[in-house]
């Protein structure tokens, strides 16, 4: 008990991990909470690239659509892709991480070589090759996502397994004659949980960079609001260099998607200082 | 040194084979029928057939796997449905745009985020370190298409000093005047690119330079009289970036086919872009030609990366024989 709390204590001192962490909890609360009160974006209006006003808060867009609403709507889904993505790697790299860094033959050697391999591949052109063939979906791209988020997991979780096998308290849940996966699931993930939820978030972040990546490329859902589908709009449009310029159509969800990131990075960094004791000061 | 190379040899070869054999499978075990993914649908009922059977795909997957293999071998990786020119060619007229885009980021990148990464760790803690440290933040957490906007607003549309996109002014010149052309045409892609890439460089930089700061030989080298500027110079330098050289290397690699946005935005006409055309044109042969680049471009910058970090790191190169 003392130690959660002086987990908690430092990170609330982190001035960085406090802001990070209200960012993540306001783009939650709102991709959450804001559908209900705006209602979806669909077809098209007469208020054609209205500046951001009284009306539109943020503008609209070459439909005439609002560009707050479809930020809103882009807002859960960006949250139902990276909560998605993190679900699949959990699933994938987790099992695999702890296999092949508890157990020592020629199984955990063979799972590692592929760590190694699968980091190395580039991932964002297999993604666009898969997303291409599977058909545009969010549901599609979230799992894509996943599926190849899992090597970097896996690698973390492995180099912490390796350490904690070689705890006493390993060895002792050994002799009681508890179960392997007792052992790895409870005694050795739990305490490998620090470096794991910091790549998790690290996981987040970098799903919703390749959404509107894949968005943007054209491999989005056609029939959700994205911020990488509103930027592939924007800029299929030429906004950026048409003038007069509708700077809100394509600097919004830019900064929305920056800010999704900076938040989990300064959450995930905050977090390894605090779960990692040499951090703090 | 040479068991070291095999080493990496082998496991090169090994990530190309595994890299090939996942966009084999991939494309074939969806569940749409492969032939209509591998046949364009314009062609004649028999050109059409031919192409099946030129595939193999008739035939049993695995047999169509060890065909692709060989034909692999030969250097044949079909031919284009857009363009109807062998895939091989189409690649080669796109890499070299590609590979003078990366020369120089990694150029921009070296040159300018190692002198930063060594301020931030000389000024460790200081204003200017902090600074430098939130600008990485930023850095790390940048979406490309975001800052290529960014660019082409200030530059292209406002300030009107650089072109908005392609990589030179048709029709194509030639001699001098053409390549400032294209040099004006690269900057913005460039610099986009580097900023995403540099922020790594400077965290690597600072961090490996800070515990190469507290080494032994360091104060060594300090006691002998040196000043500040030839000890981070000549002994503390060499040895922080190993990490460094590490991390641009492997980025680097990836960015071959990581460039897709850029090249996109900008409509620079290297492999990225490419990419970007065989996906909105079906055109699955390029599709797996370029992966099979991408990832012999990924092995052969790993390696030279590691041929970089063995000759700053002379333990590695002589802890192997």
């Amino acid at each position: 008990m003392k130690q959660r709390k002086s987990t908690l204590y430092y990170f609330f001192r982190n001035r960085n991990g406090v802001l990070g962490l209200c960012g993540v909890a306001l783009i939650m609360a709102i991709g959450l909470i804001g559908p209900l009160f705006l209602a979806k974006p669909q077809g098209y209006t007469t208020d054609i690239l209205v500046a951001p006003g009284a009306a539109h808060w943020l503008g609209t867009d070459s439909l005439g659509l609002d560009i707050l609403a479809e930020l809103v709507w882009g807002a859960r889904t960006s949250l139902y892709v990276s909560v998605l993505a993190l679900l699949v790697a959990a699933a994938i790299g987790l099992p695999l991480g702890l296999v092949s860094g508890y157990f020592n033959n020629w199984f955990s050697g063979l799972i590692d070589g592929f760590i190694d391999i699968f980091l190395t591949i580039p991932m964002l052109p297999l993604m666009i090759i898969m997303a291409a063939i599977m058909g545009a979906n969010i549901t599609n791209v979230a799992l894509i996502l996943g599926i190849f988020s899992w090597p970097s997991l896996a690698r973390v979780t492995r180099n912490s397994t390796l350490k904690i096998r070689e705890m006493q308290y390993i060895e002792a849940a050994n002799s009681m004659g508890l179960s392997k996966m007792r052992i790895l699931f409870r005694h050795i993930l739990l305490n490998a949980s620090g470096p794991v939820f910091v790549n998790l978030t690290l996981v987040m972040a970098s799903a919703v960079l390749s959404e509107a990546s894949l968005s943007f490329l054209g491999l989005g859902d056609p029939t959700t609001w994205s911020w990488g589908t509103m930027l592939k709009r924007a800029w299929s449009a030429n906004a950026v260099i048409t003038s007069p310029n509708p700077w809100w159509w394509w600097l919004m969800p830019s900064l929305c998607i920056v800010l999704y990131v900076v938040c989990f990075n300064l959450f995930g960094m905050a977090l390894n200082d605090t779960l990692n004791p040499k951090g703090r000061s | 040194m040479s068991r070291y190379l095999i080493r990496r040899v082998v496991r090169g070869l090994l990530t190309i084979f595994i890299s090939v054999s996942l966009t084999f499978f991939i494309v074939r075990a969806m569940p749409s029928d492969p032939v209509s993914l591998m046949v364009s649908p314009q062609m004649t009922p028999a050109a059409q057939q031919a192409m099946i059977e030129s595939y193999g795909l008739n035939q049993p997957l695995l047999v169509q796997y060890g065909k692709f293999l060989l034909q692999l071998f030969q250097g044949n990786l079909g031919t284009s449905f857009s363009k109807h020119i062998p895939v091989t060619q189409y690649l080669l007229e796109r890499l070299p745009w590609t590979l003078m885009l990366l020369a120089a980021v990694m150029v921009l990148v070296l040159a300018i985020g190692i002198p930063v990464g060594v301020l931030a760790a000389r000024k460790r803690g200081k204003l200017a370190d902090r600074i430098i440290s939130v600008l990485v933040t930023l850095g790390i957490s940048v979406f490309i298409p975001f800052i290529s906007f960014l660019l082409l607003y200030v530059f292209a549309f406002r300030l009107k000093i650089l072109p908005t996109g392609g990589a030179y002014t048709p029709p194509r010149g030639a001699g001098l005047a053409y390549w400032l052309d294209v040099g004006k045409h690269l900057i913005l892609p460039a610099v986009a690119l580097t900023i995403t890439n540099l922020a790594n460089a400077v965290m690597y930089t600072r961090n490996s330079m800070i515990e190469v700061l507290h080494e032994d030989y360091i104060r060594t080298a300090y006691s002998k009289g040196n000043d500040t500027k030839r000890v981070i110079r000549v002994h503390a330098l060499k040895n922080a970036m190993i990490p460094t050289v590490t991390v641009i290397g492997l980025q680097i690699g990836t960015m071959v086919g990581g460039a897709v946005v850029t090249e996109t935005v900008f409509s620079w006409p290297g492999v990225g872009r490419l990419i970007y055309d065989a996906v909105n044109a079906l055109d699955y042969p390029v599709l797996q030609g370029a992966f099979l680049l991408l990832a012999v471009a990924v092995v052969v910058m790993n390696f030279l990366t590691d041929l970089a970090v063995a000759w700053l790191d002379p333990r590695i190169r002589l802890g192997g024989q």
